[in-house]
């Protein structure tokens, strides 16, 4: 079972841009409910808006600009308001990043699923993106570990296998990935690393 | 010529919850009968009574006669959640007003429905604060397979979680399925130290009964080590059970018939003359009683049924029922109530253990619940700390 997901608000801070009318009225009243704190703010990002923990916006008449931050790279989860469905609208909104939609008019129900559908998917993201980041440096550092392996296969005269397990428990003694340990490794501190491995390599040849 | 208000009474009297139904119903039908009697109230209600049978595609169609044709705009009305949530969408194109007076699962609010039953921090919190402090953490749950029963659950799971505790089996059984075989052969094997009953209806009296069953079988399943608990059974459907079968069970609820203060017994006697000395009263028959009556009060005060006016009226008043006094939330449109905790008796009645000091404002999304807080207060309990005021 996967952890359990938030669906607890209390003292969270919501910003909500749009033009004051009925609608944020009963989107504040029920963020309000959930124990949040909720700023409105239109049209114009209000100072300290990037502190919110999540953003509700009009995605009717929502602009290019109007973001402290570059489009589609919100530090928080974004909500789309949605009145109309125009395709040019939705496209906008969709290029935003937004974690998850509310449909005007806004009623007591669907605000807090939303919440927490906004929450998991931007926290499923914000994962992704960390995981991708971590296996691109992996597929970057890639010629750097064959060459070190190369290196220990010519110097220490170790077959593929032997040579990659040695550089695995190298890092792991140190406690870093094999393609971090790879990057630190220089010409004195490879020198040292063979020297070390000679021996075995000797009584690997010996049998 | 006073005013007559059309009310909407919809409620299943028959099918696997009809006895629940019918509780909720003589009690509303009770308050209609006094109101009718009253020559000087300048409110009268017309009673409209739907019975959809259980029958959840019912609820609608019934429920839109109620509104569109027979112009209620006050219903009181479904025992479940399903129904419930089937019904509100209707109730909000009506711009009518929903009176669910049962315990339910909370995570809802709707500016169109008044909420005067149980929500979780009124019924499993302090239920469950008790039974980990007195009887152990690790719990069975069940329940009929639908939201009350999978939502109740999963606040019980993070309860026995808070505590450190373990949810040793998690099982649910379709609507008046009542094989519970499977239930009560995991209950054996894995010895919980109570079990959780969401069951409803006919499921959760077949349970109760297989339980007995068990227990005399194997005394380590007597009531008195490992007890059923339930936040959804009354003195209303004990008959059901059995008086031996369900001795020595403990509830959860916001009223039981043994409760001692003025207001209940003036009730009781009222019961008594309407439907004989015979007659046990619950949670469900005040809750019906009570919605009827806070309603006329309303719009006598205000002298409309608009249900803007009576909404807002409802919220700047305290009510004196027989469950005690009762407030309804601005922010929730739910009702302050005071949680009691009972033990079932060998006399189809439930004695009272437990009664929460003051009405406790109802927390449906469980904004302020803190686990630590509660793990904290078991733990207290654990040390013979009472946090709840004790009774007898």
């Amino acid at each position: 079972m996967s952890p359990p997901r938030q669906s607890n608000f209390r003292g969270r801070r919501a910003l909500i841009l749009h033009r004051a009318n009925g609608d944020t009225g009963r989107l504040a009243r029920q963020l309000e409910r959930l124990g949040m704190i909720v700023e409105c703010a239109w049209p114009d990002f209000p100072a300290g808006g990037e502190f919110a923990d999540v953003v509700l916006f009009d995605a009717d008449n929502g602009h290019p600009g109007m973001w402290p931050w570059a489009e589609g790279e919100a530090p928080v989860p974004l909500i789309a308001l949605f009145g109309s469905e125009l395709p040019s609208r939705l496209e906008w909104a969709l290029d935003q990043g937004i974690s998850a939609h509310i449909s005007k008019p806004i009623r007591s129900s669907g605000v807090f699923s939303a919440l927490v559908v906004a929450f998991a998917n931007f926290a499923a993201a914000a994962e992704a993106a960390a995981r991708l980041a971590r296996l691109e440096a992996r597929l970057a550092a890639r010629p750097l570990v064959l060459h070190t392996l190369v290196a220990l296969m010519t110097k220490c005269g170790l077959t593929e296998e032997e040579a990659f397990a040695c550089l695995r428990r190298a890092a792991m003694n140190e406690r870093l990935t094999i393609e971090d340990f790879c990057a630190r490794l220089d010409e004195f501190r490879l020198a040292a690393l063979t020297r070390r491995l000679m021996p075995v390599a000797g009584q690997g040849g010996r049998k | 010529m006073r005013e007559e208000i059309a009310i909407g009474l919809l409620y299943s009297v028959t099918g696997t919850y009809g006895m629940i139904g019918r509780d909720v119903l003589d009690g509303a039908m009770l308050a209609l009968a006094e109101n009718a009697a009253k020559d000087a109230c300048p409110v009268r209600f017309r009673p409209v009574l739907r019975n959809p049978g259980g029958n959840i595609e019912a609820y609608l169609s019934m429920g839109a006669d109620l509104m569109a044709r027979d112009g209620c705009r006050h219903v009181l009305g479904t025992i479940t959640s399903i129904a419930r949530k089937e019904i509100i969408p209707l109730v909000e194109k009506h711009d009518a007003l929903l009176w669910y007076v049962l315990p339910y699962e909370g995570f809802e609010a709707c500016e169109n429905v008044i909420y005067t039953g149980a929500a979780p921090n009124q019924h499993i919190v302090p239920l469950f604060e008790h039974m980990l402090a007195q009887y152990g953490s690790a719990v069975c749950l069940t329940g009929s397979n639908y939201v009350w029963g999978w939502e109740v659950n999963r606040i019980a799971r993070e309860l026995v979680n808070a505590v450190g505790g373990q949810v040793l089996g998690e099982r649910y059984l379709p609507f008046d399925d009542t094989d519970t075989a499977r239930l009560i052969d995991e209950i054996e094997r894995k010895r919980p130290d109570f079990v959780l009953n969401n069951l409803v209806g006919t499921s959760s009296y077949a349970f109760v009964r297989a339980y007995h069953a068990l227990g005399q079988r194997n005394p380590d399943f007597a009531p008195e080590v490992r007890p059923v608990v339930s936040c959804n059974l009354t003195e209303c459907e004990l008959p059901a059970i059995g008086a031996e079968a369900a001795r020595g069970h403990l509830c959860s609820a916001i009223f039981f018939e043994n409760a001692d203060s003025d207001e209940s017994r003036a009730f009781r006697r009222k019961v008594t003359r309407a439907y004989g000395a015979e007659r046990r009263l619950s949670a469900y028959l005040v809750a019906g009683y009570e919605a009827v009556r806070m309603l006329e009060r309303t719009i006598v005060q205000t002298g409309s049924s608009e249900i803007d006016i009576v909404r807002r009226a409802l919220y700047a008043q305290e009510f004196s029922t027989a469950a005690g006094p009762l407030r309804i939330s601005a922010e929730t449109n739910h009702a302050s109530l005071t949680p009691h905790l009972g033990r079932i008796n060998g006399h189809l009645s439930i004695d009272i253990i437990e009664k929460a000091a003051a009405p406790i404002p109802a927390d449906p999304w469980l904004v302020n619940f803190d686990t630590s807080e509660f793990a904290r207060n078991v733990h207290r309990r654990r040390g013979g700390g009472r946090q709840l005021r004790a009774v007898r």
